[in-house]
């Protein structure tokens, strides 16, 4: 009895046996399938779950000027902050902490006895301080360098660099235009933590070494800026101006070499408020308000009437199409009848007999319109969008306003005779010397742009400016137009822009801002030197002077000084030597 | 030289059995054990308690008694334990339902544990009704032999584990422990039967249920029935890892990251308080991080070797009683061991159950070795010639 249940037994056994081997081997497998084939996804998970980031900023890319001047660069601070539960001494670190971070003692007692895994207590502490606090060597005291930005002028070219936000990241101008290249790849520092985020000791630190931002070299010279801000400061204050703007660029290929768009701010202090009665009861909002307005930069982020400088389009269409040359004669009675509009010249008594060269040099309206009325509707506007005025320019900057111009539907001849001469439309100064410079350039479009080329860690370079432009007009025109223009400066209009020993071509205007008759007057002079081969065209628009408020007598000395003293500097030869 | 060679030769002829390989295993995964406990929860111990041994300390003198109960159940007469068989059962019974007394003690959300007075341990009396089924069905079997096969006597042993199953699973609400109950007195059943067919429709129609239980369980979303949920969490762990999923989630990261060789000992991160349970129901996901699929695959041999030796044991026992109480022994362990590896890889829903001699747990170790004292007692009586 007792051996034949003893048969059951081994043999049941051995299934229950087997049973249980089989489970183990097909546990073994699913393990095994777990570990091996899913092994990377659960480890990536589970790393993921593990590892707290802390990020290493990454140098942020200089801008440097045609000569190798940092324009913005970066400047060490600290960042000083405590871990509560390594302070052996919490007295003594108050104190310290108190005594140079020059910080109320209740204020860092609140954060020294605060418990938390680490309590910032002051950021952007100059090197200087941040190291002599870590000399002190105090437990649970931690001074973490950090890196902020900085610009060595201070408001000098505020309008076309841009500053940067908290987080390193371009908030204006060129440092936002350029934050793809300037900002670089930010590091990381992994560390493992437990499930509550308690750093594990000694379990090494995983770290991602940051990439730097690329060095952006712009065509931008700090000695021309510097000088061109100082006379728009000069003759901002002389003539009680609101703002005075000045563009030097070169016309060959588009390179700014200032930008210049007075009152400038302080870009190392960006958020300063003017100091004007009352700002200190502004709301959030309008405090916001006032300081675009004080970042705003007129040369790209505003329009005008452009007025007389815009006959320089006129001429070159009229020039180009053949329908006046440069022997056309004229007659201004000191008026002009457009359909049944009467359109006033300048010089109410009229001009007299005169030719196409005389009509411009004395800016005289009537000649002007007479041309457009030649070309007419179609071919105007043909060549008004052929010049480039219907696009933006594409300068490197954010935010570039766009023309404001009749629709062609809508003009009829009294609008065409006012486009002629400047005037019912809206460019920018960015568009107006951008258009002048291509006209005389000898008929390229070109594209403004401050950015030459950046040049990431690597030395890797990379162009930012583009190739040659399309052509827009002929080079025989170009060389005539160049030609009246050198004579609009030596004889003309423009006279006040002459400058001792060299041939300066440019054309002047005087326009009423919008609405007529408010007394603001917008006072402007295009620029070029040498008129025969334009190296340098520079525009100086005076916004709202007081006094006398003519182009010629206001606008045209601060090209004549910005000249006298660049085109020396520039190697640009006097024509007589 | 004659004298000495008749000598061994007698004692050859009547040495007892006794096996030290299992013996060795048994230490083996003890120690093994208690090096993983402390590995897998010094972090949370220190955290907890300002003691990283905390758990380790426990576990050590449970295991300490546990060892002592075992040399002790090992010298029990085969005659004591046939009386004392039907009495543990009612023992067991009662204590269950001590749980509902003052002297309950609700750990984890559950009331499963009776607090010893005078001390600061805990007993399960689970694991006290595993012991008892044991001993019980071992009884009744060996009287009815091959009787079982006839359907009055089979449908009554299958039901000998039932009421203490369902005490443990209405009382403690404790599923786990419940299904292991049964399977205990079932596959001693089987163990000693003629028969095979109704077992083997007994399988098939388990399948069936449990295709049609996660059918439902899937058509109802997991809402409602926490056990729906598991097993909707189980299909897809991470489609709410911070919920139901949360603990098999954590388990999956942990094996996962071990790889073929590990971490190495003592340096898994999951155990930083990431995988709830450590060092109890989950302690094979952090052998698996700090030792690999080495160290798992380790573990799973030293269980089939110690199964191997227990039905050796079971196979040699020189009675029926013996031989089914060891085969009881044996399914414990093997039920245990495969459904704690199975919830831990998810291969089957999560349920608590603890992973035999090296989960922390002291009801838990302290009967296990009992049991494996009634076997070292059952080889002991194995004339070594007869080993076959």
């Amino acid at each position: 009895m007792l051996f034949q249940n003893k048969v059951y037994h081994r043999r049941n056994l051995l299934i229950f046996y087997l049973l249980c081997f089989g489970a183990f081997l097909g546990l073994f497998v699913r393990l095994a399938y777990i570990m091996v084939c899913e092994g990377d996804y659960y480890s990536e998970r589970a790393t993921d779950l593990h590892e707290r980031e802390r990020s290493i900023k990454a140098d942020r890319g200089l801008i440097l000027d045609r000569n190798g001047k940092v324009l913005a660069g970066n400047k060490s601070v600290c960042t000083v902050s405590v871990v509560h539960s390594q302070i052996s001494d919490p007295e003594e670190v108050i104190r310290v902490l108190c005594e140079h971070l020059d910080l109320s003692e209740e204020y860092v007692r609140k954060r020294v006895e605060k418990y938390s895994s680490m309590e910032r207590i002051k950021s952007n502490v100059d090197i200087e301080t941040g190291d002599r606090i870590r000399e002190l060597k105090l437990d649970g005291v931690k001074v973490d360098e950090d890196y902020k930005r900085y610009y060595p002028y201070g408001s000098l070219a505020s309008k076309v660099l841009g500053f940067t936000g908290s987080d390193n990241q371009g908030i204006l101008g060129l440092e936002v235009k350029y934050d793809s290249y300037l900002k670089g790849e930010p590091g990381k520092i992994l560390t493992v933590t437990d499930a509550k985020g308690l750093e594990v000791d000694g379990i090494s630190e995983r770290r991602i070494e940051p990439v730097s931002g690329s060095v952006l070299y712009t065509g931008l010279d700090i000695n021309i800026q510097a000088y061109a801000t100082q006379i728009a400061y000069q003759v901002m204050e002389s003539k009680q101006a609101d703002s005075v703007s000045i563009i030097v660029m070169n016309p060959q290929n588009g390179e700014i070499m200032a930008m210049v768009d007075v009152p400038e701010y302080d870009l190392n202090n960006p958020y300063a408020l003017p100091e004007e009665p009352g700002s200190e009861e502004l709301t959030a909002e309008q405090k916001q308000e006032c300081l675009n307005r004080v970042w705003r930069n007129s040369c790209i982020n505003d329009t005008y009437e452009p007025g007389s400088v815009f006959k320089i389009i006129t001429a070159a269409a009229g020039l180009e199409t053949g329908v006046v040359t440069c022997d056309s004669r004229f007659y201004c009675p000191g008026y002009i009848v457009v359909d049944d509009r009467k359109i006033r010249c300048h010089k109410t008594q009229g001009h007299g007999s005169e030719d196409f060269v005389l009509g411009t040099m004395n800016s005289c309206n009537p000649v002007f319109i007479n041309v457009g009325l030649s070309l007419g509707i179609d071919r105007y506007y043909e060549y008004f969008e052929k010049f480039g005025l219907l696009k933006k320019t594409g300068v490197d900057l954010p935010g570039e306003a766009g023309t404001i111009m009749h629709k062609k539907d809508n003009m009829g001849n009294v609008e065409l005779a006012t486009v002629a001469f400047g005037q019912s439309f809206q460019i920018t100064p960015m568009q107006m010397l951008t258009t002048a410079a291509s006209l005389v350039n000898g008929g390229k479009r070109v594209t403004p742009h401050i950015g030459v080329k950046t040049v990431d860690q690597n030395s890797q370079e990379t162009v930012l400016s583009d190739g040659e432009g399309e052509r827009i007009l002929s080079e025989e025109t170009s060389e005539t137009l160049r030609g009246i223009l050198e004579q609009v400066v030596s004889e003309g209009t423009g006279k006040n822009g002459k400058v001792e020993g060299y041939l300066v071509g440019g054309k002047t205007a005087t326009s009423q801002t919008l609405p007529r008759g408010s007394g603001r007057y917008i006072a402007s002079f295009l620029g070029f030197a040498p008129a025969d081969n334009p190296q340098v065209m520079a525009i100086a628009i005076v916004n709202n002077p007081k006094g006398v408020y003519y182009g010629g007598q206001v606008a045209a000395p601060v090209v004549r000084q910005l000249f006298e003293n660049i085109l020396p500097y520039m190697g640009i030869q006097e024509y007589n030597q | 030289m004659a004298t000495q060679k008749g000598k061994n030769r007698r004692r050859e002829k009547n040495e007892y059995f006794f096996d030290y390989s299992l013996l060795f295993l048994l230490l083996f995964l003890l120690v093994f054990g208690m090096v993983m406990i402390y590995s897998a929860s010094s972090y949370e111990a220190f955290q907890a308690y300002g003691d990283a041994a905390f758990y380790f300390k426990k576990q050590l003198v449970a295991v300490a008694v546990g060892l002592v109960g075992m040399v002790i159940a090992s010298r029990i007469p085969q005659i004591w334990l046939r009386y004392v068989a039907y009495i543990s059962y009612l023992v067991s019974a009662l204590l269950i339902l001590l749980v509902l007394t003052p002297l309950g003690v609700e750990s984890h959300g559950a009331r499963r544990w009776i607090g010893i007075p005078g001390t600061s341990f805990n007993l399960q009396p689970a694991e006290v009704a595993k012991i008892s089924v044991i001993l019980v069905c071992a009884l009744l079997l060996s009287n009815i032999k091959g009787d079982v096969k006839k359907w009055k006597y089979w449908f009554g042993m299958m039901a000998v584990p039932l009421p203490l199953a369902a005490e443990i699973f209405f009382v403690t609400r404790n599923l786990s422990s419940a299904i292991i109950v049964v399977a205990i007195g079932w596959v001693m059943v089987f163990i000693s039967s003629p028969t095979f067919l109704r077992y083997a429709v007994m399988v098939i129609s388990a399948g069936a249920v449990a295709a049609v239980v996660i059918r439902m369980a899937v058509s109802s979303g997991g809402d409602g029935n926490f056990r729906f949920g598991r097993i909707v969490a189980w299909l897809n762990p991470e489609a709410d890892s911070q919920g139901t999923g949360f603990q098999t989630v954590q388990g999956l990261y942990a094996i996962g990251s071990g790889g073929v060789w590990g971490k190495g000992l003592g340096e898994s991160i999951q155990k930083l308080d990431f995988v709830p349970e450590a060092q109890n129901d989950m302690i094979f996901s952090i052998i698996c991080e700090e030792l690999g699929l080495f160290g798992g695959g380790a573990v799973m041999i030293l269980f089939i070797m110690l199964l191997w030796r227990m039905m050796r044991i079971a196979s040699n026992a020189r009675d029926n009683f013996s031989a089914l109480v060891v085969s009881g022994v044996m399914a414990h362990i093997a039920v245990q061991a495969v459904l704690n590896i199975a919830v831990v890889t998810n291969t089957i829903p999560n349920t608590g159950v603890s992973l035999p001699f090296i989960s922390y747990g002291g009801s838990s170790v302290v009967f296990l070795l009992a049991e494996m004292g009634l076997v070292f007692g059952v080889a002991g009586k194995i004339v070594k010639r007869e080993m076959n």
